[in-house]
C-alpha cells in the first residue's frame, strides 16, 4: 500500500515496539520523495523498527548546569538559558542547542536563570548576591538587582514587567522593571533559603519552595499566604504549568503533581533514585524526571507506568525541561553539559533526521552524522 | 538491534573568542536597538552616540598606545603590579602582558582578568 501525501512525508508517525502485535500495527513511513509507505509490524519484522535515542549534547560550560529555561515560541525559533556555577549563562537556540551568546558579568555561580515570553529578556540569579536583567537579543546587561545574600530564583510575569527573585535571604522581591531605581516589593515568612520561586494564577499569586520543607502560595497584593505545603524532605524542584494550572514537585524519589489554585494533591509517582527536577509534556501525556542516577526517565502521566529510562550524562541530572512545542526536552547535570532529548525518537527535528535503514548506506548518507550503533556511557 | 537515530550534526558550540549574539543574526537586525525600551527622543540619542563612540574610540587609541610600554595596574584587594602591556581581547576581558611583576616573581608572560583592574597607568 501506497500513499503520497506530502504533508505526512514530513512527520515520521509510528511507534517501537518489540511486543508480538497480533493484529499487526500499521506504521506509517515518510520516504525524501514525499511518499509514504505503509509497513506492517509484527516482531522482529525484518526492517528494524525500533530507534535508540541520540542525545544532542551541548557543550560550552565548565562547571555544573544547575538551571535552564525554555522561552515561548517566537517568530525566531523558541530559546533555551542555562545557569552555570562558572557564572556564564548561555542562550542557545531551543531546537538545535546550537550556541547564540554568553551573558558575562557575573562574579559568582548562577544559580537561576531564565527568559521572558518573546526571548528578548533574560534574567539570571547568582551567587554574587545580584540577580541582573540582561537584553536577549544583544547580550548586554541592562539591569543589576543587589541583593542581601546568594540569589537562588528569577522569573519574570508574563508581560515581562515584574520580575521575582528569591533566594538565601529567605525574602521574595517583587521588582518592577519600569522604575528600577524603586525599591523591590518584599514577602517574607519563609524561615529558610528560597529555593524557587514563580509566578502563577495569571500573576496574580507566587509559588515559592524553600529549605524550610514548605511550598507557599501567595497573594502578590496582600502580600500573604494563602496556602502552605509541608514535606518531609526538602523540594528539590518546581514547575508550573500555566496551561491546566498545574504545579509539579519533586521531592526525595518522588514526583507530584498539585492543582496550582488549591494546592490539591493530583497524584505521585515514585522513581527508581532521588531525582533533582520534573517537567510535564506540554499536552500531559508524559513527564521526564531526573536525578542522581545520572538517567532520565520518561513516564506516562495518566497511568503513572515508566516509558524509558535514558543513559547518558557522567553525572546527576540538575534540571529538565520540555520545550515549548513538546518535541523535545533538555536537561542540565552536574557533569557540565545540556543534553537535547527527543520526545518522538525517531521523528524529523531540529537536528535528528528519520532515515530509512537502507538510506544509510546510500549517497545520502554523507550529510548525515550515524552515532556509532553501541554508545557506553 | 536498535538503531541509534541519525544526526544532521553536532550542536554548535561556544565561540571561543567573542561573546556572541551576532549582530548579523536575522533576530539582531530585526529587533535591535529597540529590545530593551529607552525614553529618550532621536535628538538626544544622536548627541549621547556621537559621545560614546568619541570615547570608546578615545579608549581603543589609549590601549593601541599602552602596547609595549610599562604599565602599573591597580587592582581589587589592594594589589598594584607592574607589567609590559601586549594587546587586550576583543570584548576587554584580558589583557595579554609580560614581565609582570608579582610578590612572588616576575612571571614572564601572563593574562590579567579586566573585571579585576580597577586603573591602569603609565608613561606614554
Amino acid at each position: 500500500m501506497t500513499l503520497t501525501n506530502p504533508l505526512v512525508a514530513q512527520h515520521c508517525s509510528w511507534e517501537c515496539s518489540s511486543e508480538l502485535h497480533n493484529p499487526p500495527r500499521y506504521v506509517i513511513w515518510p520516504q525524501s520523495t514525499g511518499v509514504c509507505r505503509c509497513f506492517a509490524v509484527f516482531a522482529r519484522s525484518p526492517v528494524s523498527m525500533a530507534m535508540r535515542q541520540t542525545p544532542l549534547t551541548c557543550s560550552g560550560h565548565t562547571r555544573p548546569v544547575v538551571d535552564l529555561a525554555f522561552s515561548g515560541i517566537t517568530p525566531y525559533g523558541y530559546f533555551l538559558i542555562s545557569a552555570c556555577k562558572d557564572g556564564k549563562p548561555m542562550l542557545r537556540q531551543g531546537d538545535t542547542g546550537d550556541w547564540i551568546g554568553t551573558f558575562l558579568g557575573h562574579k559568582g555561580a548562577v544559580w537561576g536563570a531564565t527568559l521572558n515570553k518573546e526571548a528578548t529578556k533574560a534574567a539570571t540569579a547568582a551567587a554574587d548576591f545580584t540577580a541582573k536583567v540582561w537584553d536577549a537579543v544583544t547580550g548586554d546587561e541592562v539591569l543589576t538587582l543587589a541583593h542581601k545574600h546568594i540569589v537562588k530564583s528569577v522569573n519574570f510575569t508574563q508581560d515581562s514587567n515584574y520580575l521575582l527573585t528569591g533566594g538565601n535571604d529567605k525574602v521574595l522581591r517583587i521588582y518592577d522593571l519600569g522604575k528600577p531605581e524603586a525599591e523591590p516589593l518584599e514577602i517574607a515568612g519563609h524561615t529558610s533559603a528560597i529555593k524557587k520561586a514563580l509566578w502563577c494564577n495569571n500573576d496574580q499569586q507566587i509559588l515559592s519552595a524553600a529549605d524550610d520543607k514548605t511550598i507557599r502560595l501567595w497573594d502578590k497584593n496582600t502580600k500573604e499566604a494563602v496556602k502552605t505545603l509541608s514535606f518531609d524532605a526538602s523540594v528539590s524542584s518546581m514547575e508550573y504549568i500555566p496551561d491546566g494550572e498545574i504545579l509539579v514537585i519533586t521531592f526525595g524519589r518522588t514526583i507530584a503533581f498539585y492543582k496550582a489554585h488549591s494546592l490539591d494533591l493530583i497524584k505521585t509517582v515514585d522513581a527508581p533514585a532521588s531525582i533533582h527536577s520534573a517537567s510535564l509534556h506540554p499536552e500531559k501525556d508524559f513527564f521526564v524526571a531526573g536525578g542522581d542516577d545520572f538517567k532520565l526517565y520518561k513516564y506516562d502521566y495518566t497511568t503513572k507506568e515508566e516509558m524509558e529510562s535514558y543513559k547518558g550524562h557522567f553525572g546527576p541530572i540538575h534540571c529538565v525541561r520540555f520545550s515549548p512545542d513538546g518535541e523535545l526536552y533538555a536537561s542540565g547535570s552536574e557533569d557540565g553539559t545540556l543534553r537535547l532529548w527527543q520526545t518522538a525518537v525517531g521523528k524529523t527535528y531540529g537536528l535528528w533526521k528519520c532515515v530509512l535503514p537502507e538510506e544509510l548506506s546510500s549517497e545520502n548518507s554523507e550529510a548525515l552524522y550515524c552515532p556509532p550503533a553501541e554508545i557506553k556511557a | 538491534m536498535k538503531t541509534p537515530v541519525s544526526v544532521l550534526r553536532l550542536p554548535r558550540g561556544p565561540d571561543p573568542n567573542s561573546r556572541g549574539f551576532d549582530p548579523n543574526s536575522p533576530r539582531f537586525i530585526a529587533l535591535c536597538p529597540t529590545t530593551v525600551s529607552t525614553s529618550s527622543s532621536g535628538s538626544v540619542d544622536e548627541e549621547e552616540q556621537r559621545l560614546r563612540s568619541e570615547l570608546r574610540e578615545r579608549f581603543l587609541r589609549t590601549l593601541l598606545l599602552m602596547t609595549d610600554k610599562q604599565v602599573q595596574f591597580d587592582m581589587f584587594e589592594k594589589v598594584r603590579v607592574r607589567a609590559r602591556f601586549g594587546a587586550s581581547d576583543i570584548d576587554v576581558l584580558n589583557f595579554q602582558v609580560s614581565d609582570l611583576e608579582t610578590p612572588l616573581g616576575v612571571q614572564k608572560e601572563a593574562l590579567l582578568r579586566c573585571h579585576d583592574v580597577i586603573s591602569c597607568s603609565f608613561e606614554p
